[in-house]
């Protein structure tokens, strides 16, 4: 190494010393509010970082039926190999980026466009806002029970209306067909989570100055100008959040799925999580969960590194 | 979810009267069995529904004084306990009935605290696993017949026979007690044990040019009647249930399985080993086909049988839009239930549907005529499992207490039959057999009952890959060949130690 690299380099190594020194300093002179989040720091650990280094170490695990789980076999990387070349692991993943995706932008727009119409003044606006809150207030196990016999495919209400209407001749097969399945899950999510979107946006409304938005409409901006120039400018941070907040819903959602088709037919609505649950409980393969877990904790913080990069990406321009 | 709280727990280490009580006790029991023990309280050979009518209400019983034998009447004890009892969709008599059961028990052993929990059938073995996983079982478990072997064999069930609670082993069905044992260890008590039937509507038979009277004798007749219903009257036919993950499912289809001569594995033969997977063998492809025709060509059944489990047929059956279902005796009590609360025009539908409601045996199939051998049984969780230790005395209590002749049948009221043979001599069971109607047919199929598959695999073979196997069919998204050989791989694997 020459003289210049060596100059070269110490710098930062100082530079890292003290920011240690400092770091650890303030550690030392601060440790009486350490104590105060002791205890929350230990409940975080025990439920949150001990379950997932459990579920890891499982990873590397089979659990036969026979066995109890102190008895688990060692077998490497396996579960990982039988996981990624398994077709029902391409076909789970495809709904799941299915179910995710439309889920969370479907229901961002709709957010959007009731937050729009509800920032409004009309008469019954309040009572609007009360009734679109509905579905996001309404647990989402009654709330499937509810559209599961509002789908039913033999006396269910949307297909009953449909042959009356003589739109089809006879019920429309919402859920136990491989084709219009997931879709119909779909639209269920949207129905139960659009109101989250719209409440979020709504807040988000709240901080756009009207100064502005009169400034533009003097200066002869028309409806989707100043919607485009300056209300949705102001909506960027609260929709980044929204999107995010919806998308990690999504991923994980659980209770429509399973209680409206438990995953089927024949594995046609069966996401992820769904995917997961059926397989540690419904066929105790502990060891193959828990490595489909693993793989969703991976891409669920890539999923969110990527978003925070995105989000903080004018921080750090302005920086 | 029904929880029950006892008296205050108080201490439970024993007083020397009491030991002293608890030996005499055991004595007397031990005496009592050496008498009892070898003998059957009923004549298998002779089984037959006048045979069952001629032995009911020829014997009267003492729970409490039984009981007391065992464990004194004044123990004071802890109890936790899970059971799939009655439900919303359950009959009216059941959920009385188990009131009565939680009356009389804190009465007789009042100073036994005790915390029941009534888990949802397709919940119970999901909870079980993870309540184990976390040793916060609870000390007594009630459980479908399907299940417990898997348990046991991981070591969480407690050796426990009849004799334990003093009631000899011969007086229980010895399908009931094969489901009871792995590796020869007996590790449960039977305390129901049932087989179903098939229910028609006579009045949509005759309206689709059928005889009324007479239901299909074979399963290829169940399919051209479907068939048949549906194209004369619009409606569905037979009640198809496929739902994954429920045991609803194979209830009804290892039936028209096992009449083909298929199985899961071979455990439809006079001496199972469970080594030969037949799911994808001619049989088991003939019943498939049978269930293919029906879905998907004729669209004789519920489309929605895909999520469908007996609960959802309930409701077109009492309004008259079901032609046939396989299911209990209490299917009776129920559509009685659910025509008294209708109203108007649906009243008047659902009198009808009663009033032509009928019983008969399984449909046969080329190869005989087969019924799953249902029912539930009494498990110890080992020590180490249970949520706040073991409490055995109050676990033996509760056991002698429910497998009793008077509340195994009591118990069994309209959807079984008790799992202690010597309910059947009861008063009890001669009310049963003069107030429920069909139940002498159920009774009567019990000889055609198969167990499932005694392994610790059942439970996945039963309510997934069967299942799966008719989803693959009936969507289309396999062939039947395929699918039947899709699942034979899987349960192949799956024995073998693989996924």
């Amino acid at each position: 190494m020459s003289i210049a690299t060596q100059q070269a380099a110490s710098p930062p190594a100082t530079g890292t010393v003290q920011k240690r020194s400092g770091f650890l300093s303030r550690i030392v002179a601060h440790r009486t509010d350490y104590l105060y989040v002791l205890p929350a720091l230990i409940v975080m650990l025990v439920v949150i970082a001990y379950p997932i280094y459990y579920t890891i170490e499982l990873s590397f695990f089979r659990t036969p039926p026979n066995l109890q789980m102190r008895d688990k076999v060692w077998t490497g990387i396996d579960n990982y190999v039988r996981v990624l070349s398994s077709p029902v692991f391409h076909e789970v993943t495809i709904q799941t980026i299915i179910w995710t995706l439309a889920s969370t932008v479907i229901s961002f727009l709709l957010g959007l466009g009731a937050a729009l119409s509800l920032h409004r003044e009309f008469v019954g606006r309040g009572l609007m806002r009360a009734l679109l809150l509905i579905p996001y207030v309404i647990s989402a196990v009654a709330a499937s029970y509810v559209w599961k016999w509002l789908y039913h495919s033999d006396f269910g209400v949307i297909g009953a209306i449909s042959v009356q209407l003589g739109i089809t001749a006879e019920p429309i097969n919402f859920l136990d067909n491989r084709q219009t399945v997931l879709a119909s899950l779909i639209v269920v999510n949207i129905w139960k989570e659009f109101s989250f979107a719209m409440v979020m946006l709504m807040a988000g409304l709240q901080t756009v100055p009207d100064q502005l938005l009169r400034a533009a409409q003097v200066d002869g901006a028309n409806t989707w100008n100043r919607f485009w120039h300056v209300t949705f400018p102001h909506l960027k941070g609260v929709s980044m959040v929204t999107v995010l907040l919806l998308m990690v819903a999504n991923f994980n959602s659980f209770i429509i799925p399973f209680v409206m088709t438990g995953g089927g037919p024949a594995d046609a609505s069966h996401i992820w999580i769904t995917h997961i649950y059926q397989l540690a409980f419904g066929r105790q393969q502990w060891g193959v969960a828990s490595a489909y877990a693993v793989i969703l904790f991976i891409v669920m913080m890539f999923l969110g590194y990527f978003y925070v990069k995105a989000l903080t990406r004018g921080d750090e321009a302005r920086a | 979810m029904t929880k029950l709280q006892g008296r205050g727990m108080r201490s439970a280490a024993p007083t020397r009267r009491r030991l002293i009580g608890r030996a005499v006790a055991t004595v007397t029991v031990a005496s009592l069995l050496s008498s009892t023990v070898y003998a059957q309280s009923v004549d298998l050979s002779q089984w037959s529904p006048e045979y069952v009518r001629s032995i009911a209400g020829t014997e009267e019983v003492d729970t409490a004084e039984h009981c007391a034998s065992v464990v004194p009447l004044d123990y004071e004890g802890r109890l936790t306990y899970w059971w799939t009892g009655p439900n919303e969709a359950s009959p009216q008599i059941e959920r009385d009935i188990n009131e009565q059961f939680w009356a009389a028990w804190e009465e007789t052993y009042p100073n036994i605290e005790t915390d029941a929990q009534n888990i949802d059938y397709n919940q119970l073995l999901d909870k079980l696993r993870t309540a184990l996983l976390g040793n916060a079982g609870p000390m007594v478990l009630r459980l479908q017949i399907l299940g417990g072997v898997e348990f046991a064999s991981k070591g969480y069930f407690q050796e426990l026979k009849p004799e334990d609670v003093g009631y000899p082993t011969a007086d229980f069905w010895p399908g009931a007690m094969k489901s009871v044992t792995w590796e020869g260890t007996t590790y449960g008590i039977p305390t129901n044990n049932e087989t179903m039937a098939f229910i028609w509507n006579a009045d949509i038979f005759e309206r689709a040019g059928l005889d009324p009277e007479t239901p299909p004798a074979t399963w290829e007749d169940v399919v051209a009647y479907s068939k048949q219903i549906h194209d004369e009257l619009g409606i569905a036919g037979y009640g198809l249930v496929a739902r994954q993950n429920a045991g609803n499912t194979p209830f009804r289809f290892m039936p028209q399985l096992w009449a083909f001569g298929g199985g899961a594995l071979d455990e439809s033969t006079d001496s199972p080993t469970y080594e030969t997977v037949m799911l994808n063998n001619e049989g088991a492809k003939a019943a498939l086909q049978a269930s293919y025709d029906m879905y998907v060509r004729d669209k004789s059944v519920p489309a929605s049988a895909l999520t469908n489990t007996q609960n959802e047929n309930q409701a077109p059956f009492i309004a008259g839009q079901l032609a046939m279902m396989i299911a209990h005796p209490a299917e009776y009590a129920k559509m009685v239930d659910l025509a008294g609360q209708a109203t108007g025009a649906d009243k008047e539908v659902a009198d009808t549907v009663v009033a032509n409601m009928r019983y008969g045996l399984i449909p046969e199939g080329p190869e005989r005529r087969a019924v799953v051998f249902g029912g539930s049984n009494m498990h110890f969780i080992e020590d180490e499992y249970v949520d706040g230790g073991f409490d055995e005395m109050a676990a033996k209590a509760f056991a002698c207490f429910w497998n009793s002749p008077e509340w195994s049948t009591k118990l069994a009221w309209t959807g079984s039959n008790p799992g202690n043979l010597r309910g059947f001599k009861t008063e009890w069971m001669k009310e049963r057999l003069d107030t429920i109607k069909f139940l002498d047919v159920t009774t009567s199929m019990l000889p055609n009952g198969v167990p499932f598959p005694v392994v610790p695999e059942a439970t996945e073979i039963m309510n997934i890959i069967v299942p799966d196997m008719l989803q693959n069919a009936l969507t289309e998204r396999m062939t039947v060949e395929e699918a039947a050989d899709d699942a034979a791989a899987k349960v192949e694997s799956l024995m073998g130690g693989g996924l």
